[in-house]
């Protein structure tokens, strides 16, 4: 450390060292052996960072962990959750890629991990800032319920079935709208899906108040479970009730339980089980890390649902997703409303998801970065809590754990119809609606496209959300 | 009057059952007990076991049935003209409820083509379907007197009356409009909201932005000579420290109309936390205004009134609009999805060998940065056509940042030049070196700096 600075000799690059020397009096931390780090600009150590993040994740996924132990060393010194939008994704993917490296050692990962306190106020809070400082749910919410009242025109009796069931803005939006249709409200039944009862109680609350308030009949059942466990009988959808379902971020859960099923299915090629799951390979054989890491990528990955290919075979892999899917439709519901990340974090190699990531979530920070202060709390918030835990989901885990897996549009739109489901193109007015939203919005870089009978939400251009209307299609 | 009675097929509607409801003439009379509640079937589901009645349109329309033959009083209810009959003297029978269950009866619209003609489509209501045959196959006999709005049955066109006029929207290009949705479709497509945008400045407002309030400014102004409508009064989006005295104001005009709605809760909460641009003005302002105003009082509930979602949010919008900045002008940089693009760029122009001599970078160690290009890629599975190329991102960076085997162990065990540039990039990328691999490398590299 020290010797970086002592020495100066021929040290000078361009310049005399006189300037080099200058340069040392500038680097207040004499301590760090990097002072000319320092003096990078922006756009430099920007590019810099997505450097040593792409080869400090390459090491990670060759099983080099001495030289990814070094590179995350060099990301530390320029990494900051304080500082612009690449350093702060750089400390999310650092994190992410350290906590990958870390799950070889359960133990070790298990002890620090031991005491986190995790509150479902903070949680829930979060999710709140989420919803108030990008518009992307907003966004969904307007799309969503405009189409909800378009195809409920003219119905008297509403059942709603919300996927996750957190932020009743939505419904008090839809309460609003549907009281003041012409042929008034119709009697509406909603029920919510989440796996915390408070939540449930206290969207229950909220919603009831505003159906009272606007005279309106209405109910709301929740449903207390987990997405992958539900149960359709328990959704108690009535004969004669026009249905709609709301699903906002959540379809790509259930992918998750799809993997674990299959690598319990695939054949063991070798001793060990034919997966990237440290912990199990560690338990079995007591080789060096090194060794295993050698041992999985020669083994190869174990198929997994995911999206490298569109060929049947691998959307009939999931078998779970498609027994979700065939549920819901044998529901018969009028609709389908799905909100989901335009962008594909389920690759089965770690490059690959972290490639797309990258891109993906350094959209969502320089949606952050134009709306808030480098020091707001409520953007450090989101940016840890909501996006560093996607990122660490997307990046370290595997199998069941992993459960941000994302995938585009027309890998859903697949699959919804293979499920049975026809795709209700959304209206010119919902999009005007989700432009004008935008518009009060005032911030420059959302932009709103229609594709294909879909609307697409994006960050300049980088698409991010996509919206997609369905409807049960029977017999045509 | 004569009564046309239509003995249909039960509705195959499952549904509770009703009670009785007022009956045509000729039959008993109900008495409503006035402290049982009414039991309202669920809209749309009309009870299976009800009658179905059909009137003809004359019947439907006359107002009063039952004439006192004497002074040919009309009376809507028989019980009225009954209780009237007293007055002259002349025998009077109010009829109590009789002791078997009225059954319910449901109306048909006399009109063919109509919905509601059907009748698994009935109203419970003779009154309803009065109103209902008014408004949709009838003649609009009142007119607003304000805005040219008719209407067909008395009581939509008092009530709406009561509300024409009290609050308009004004468009930036001048438009007045006093229906919200057609305001806001206009707005989406206004030339001069464009114009606005266009000129969107950066610096946050920190005075009048801060806590934008609205205030309704009820005066009679001279109309605009642009405008042909008759609307007087107009809403001004100035922002005034005070709140009005009468937040309730807020009351949105429009009837019947489901468009606003559907984000008006949403709206209210999107404005709080993005930028307010002056140029945005009359509607995020009204929509702030109403996040003010719910703060400080709960407007009354009116279907169409911008209510906001959050009602424990108080606390919230407090934040949100505290929060306010608009923080670009203060954070200059380039924004990490342009940085990516350029850090895949290079990759994909850099295979030019002048161009990295350019920019300084010995190309002695080409060949072993193309073996750690080709490791990488060797681990990458490259999905085809995904924007800049992921493939072209790690070559970027490779070529740039890569290892050169004989520069300096970028680690610094035995950094002996120093190798500190003083800026410039092309400065950075000699002294950087490789060693990425492990192994240290202790090499002067005097020879390139």
């Amino acid at each position: 450390m020290g010797g970086m600075i002592q020495d100066e000799g021929s040290s000078s690059v361009t310049s005399s060292p006189l300037q080099f020397f200058s340069l040392m009096s500038l680097s207040p931390n004499l301590g760090s052996p990097y002072p000319w780090l320092r003096e990078l600009k922006s756009e430099e150590r920007g590019l810099y960072l997505i450097h040593l993040i792409l080869s400090c994740a390459n090491h990670v996924a060759a099983g080099s962990l001495e030289n990814a132990n070094i590179g995350l060393e060099q990301i530390s010194h320029l990494a900051s959750p304080d500082g612009d939008t690449m350093q702060r994704i750089a400390a999310y993917f650092t994190e992410a890629l350290a906590d990958r490296i870390l799950k070889a050692w359960p133990g070790l990962h298990k002890a620090l991990n031991s005491t986190r306190i995790s509150s479902i106020s903070e949680g829930i809070l979060v999710q709140r800032l989420f919803f108030e400082l990008c518009p992307f749910l907003k966004l969904s919410y307007v799309i969503t319920n405009q189409a909800i009242i378009e195809a409920m025109e003219g119905e008297k009796m509403v059942h709603i079935i919300d996927l996750h069931s957190a932020e009743p803005a939505q419904w008090i939006a839809l309460l609003q709208a549907l009281s003041a249709r012409p042929e008034g409200p119709p009697h509406l039944r909603i029920t919510g899906i989440h796996e915390q009862k408070e939540v449930l109680e206290q969207t229950a609350i909220r919603l009831t108040e505003e159906a009272e308030k606007l005279d309106i009949a209405f109910q709301f059942n929740p449903i207390v479970c987990k997405l992958e466990n539900l149960d359709v009988e328990s959704l108690r959808v009535k004969t004669g009730e026009a249905l709609a379902i709301s699903s906002v971020l959540q379809l790509h859960y259930i992918l998750a339980s799809d993997d674990e099923l299959l690598r319990k299915k695939s054949p063991p090629t070798s001793k060990n089980s034919n997966s990237v799951h440290l912990q199990r390979v560690l338990q079995m054989n007591q080789s060096t890390l090194g060794e295993l890491l050698e041992k999985d990528l020669i083994n190869g990955h174990s198929p997994s649902p995911d999206s490298a290919s569109s060929s049947p075979q691998s959307l009939a892999a999931s078998a779970k997703m498609e027994s979700f899917l065939t549920a819901l439709w044998g529901l018969s519901p009028k609709l389908m409303v799905v909100t989901e990340q335009e962008s594909n974090h389920n690759g089965s190699t770690l490059m690959e998801r972290l490639f797309e990531a990258l891109y993906f979530y350094a959209a969502l920070f320089d949606c952050l970065e134009s709306t808030l202060s480098r020091a707001s709390m409520e953007r450090l918030k989101v940016e840890k809590m909501l996006f560093g835990e996607e990122i660490k989901n997307i990046i370290a885990c595997e199998g069941a754990e992993r459960k941000e897996r994302h995938e585009k549009l027309e890998k859903w739109i697949q699959r919804l119809d293979l499920a049975g489901f026809g795709k209700v193109p959304l209206s010119y007015y919902g999009l005007l609606q989700a432009k004008r939203l935008l518009l009060s919005y005032g911030c420059d870089g959302y932009r709103i496209k229609e594709e294909n009978g879909c609307l697409v939400i994006c960050w300049q251009d980088r698409s991010l959300f996509s919206v997609s209307a369905w409807r049960c299609r029977r017999y045509d | 009057m004569p009564v046309e009675l239509e003995n249909s097929s039960p509705v195959t509607v499952s549904t509770a059952s009703g009670e009785a409801s007022v009956t045509s003439s000729g039959n008993q009379t109900a008495i409503q007990a006035a402290t049982q509640k009414k039991k309202r079937n669920l809209p749309g589901m009309p009870d299976p076991d009800a009658e179905v009645i059909a009137l003809s349109p004359k019947t439907l329309m006359t107002t009063n049935r039952f004439v006192c033959e004497i002074c040919k009083k009309g009376f809507q209810r028989d019980q009225n003209l009954q209780l009237h009959r007293r007055g002259h003297n002349l025998p009077w029978k109010l009829r109590q409820r009789s002791s078997k269950e009225v059954r319910k009866r449901v109306y048909v619209c006399p009109e063919a083509s109509c919905v509601h003609h059907h009748p698994s489509r009935a109203l419970g209501d003779l009154t309803g379907i009065k109103k209902h045959f008014s408004r949709k196959h009838g003649e609009k006999k009142w007119k607003c007197d304000k805005c040219s709005k008719k209407y067909a049955v008395q009581s939509d066109w008092k009530a709406h009356s009561k509300t024409c006029g009290t609050r308009e929207y004004r468009c930036d290009c001048g438009t007045l409009f006093s229906r919200r949705d057609s305001f806001i479709t206009h707005r989406a497509f206004c030339d001069a909201l464009a114009e606005e945008s266009a000129r969107a400045q950066t610096v946050p407002n920190s005075n009048s932005e801060e806590d934008p309030k609205l205030q309704i400014v009820a005066t009679s102004s001279p109309p605009p000579p642009a405008s042909s409508s008759t609307i007087i009064s107009a809403v001004l989006p100035i922002q005034t420290p005070e709140l009005p005295e009468n937040p309730t104001g807020f009351r949105s005009g429009v009837n019947g109309n489901s468009s606003n709605s559907v984000f008006a809760s949403l709206f209210a909460s999107a404005t709080a936390a993005g930028n307010l641009q002056p140029q945005s003005a009359a509607f995020s302002d009204l929509i702030c205004a109403m996040a003010c105003s719910e703060r400080q009082t709960h407007i009354a509930p009116e279907p169409t009134s911008l209510c906001l979602s959050s009602t424990n949010g108080s606390s919230l919008f407090a934040a949100a609009q505290d929060r306010r900045q608009y923080a670009s002008a203060s954070q200059p940089g380039m924004s990490a999805t342009a940085l990516l693009q350029k850090a895949a760029q290079m990759g994909a122009t850099a295979t030019n060998a002048s161009l990295l001599r350019g920019l300084g970078i010995a190309l002695s160690g080409g060949s072993s940065g193309q073996d750690e290009s080709l490791q990488w890629n060797h681990h990458v599975e490259v999905e085809g056509g995904s924007g800049p190329g992921l493939r072209e991102l790690m070559m970027g960076s490779s070529s740039l940042f890569g290892p050169k085997p004989t520069t300096l162990d970028f680690l610094g065990l035995g950094m002996n030049g120093g190798g500190a540039p003083v800026g410039g990039f092309s400065a950075l990328i000699k002294s950087m070196g490789g060693g990425l691999d492990g192994g240290p490398e202790i090499k002067p590299n005097s020879s390139l700096l």
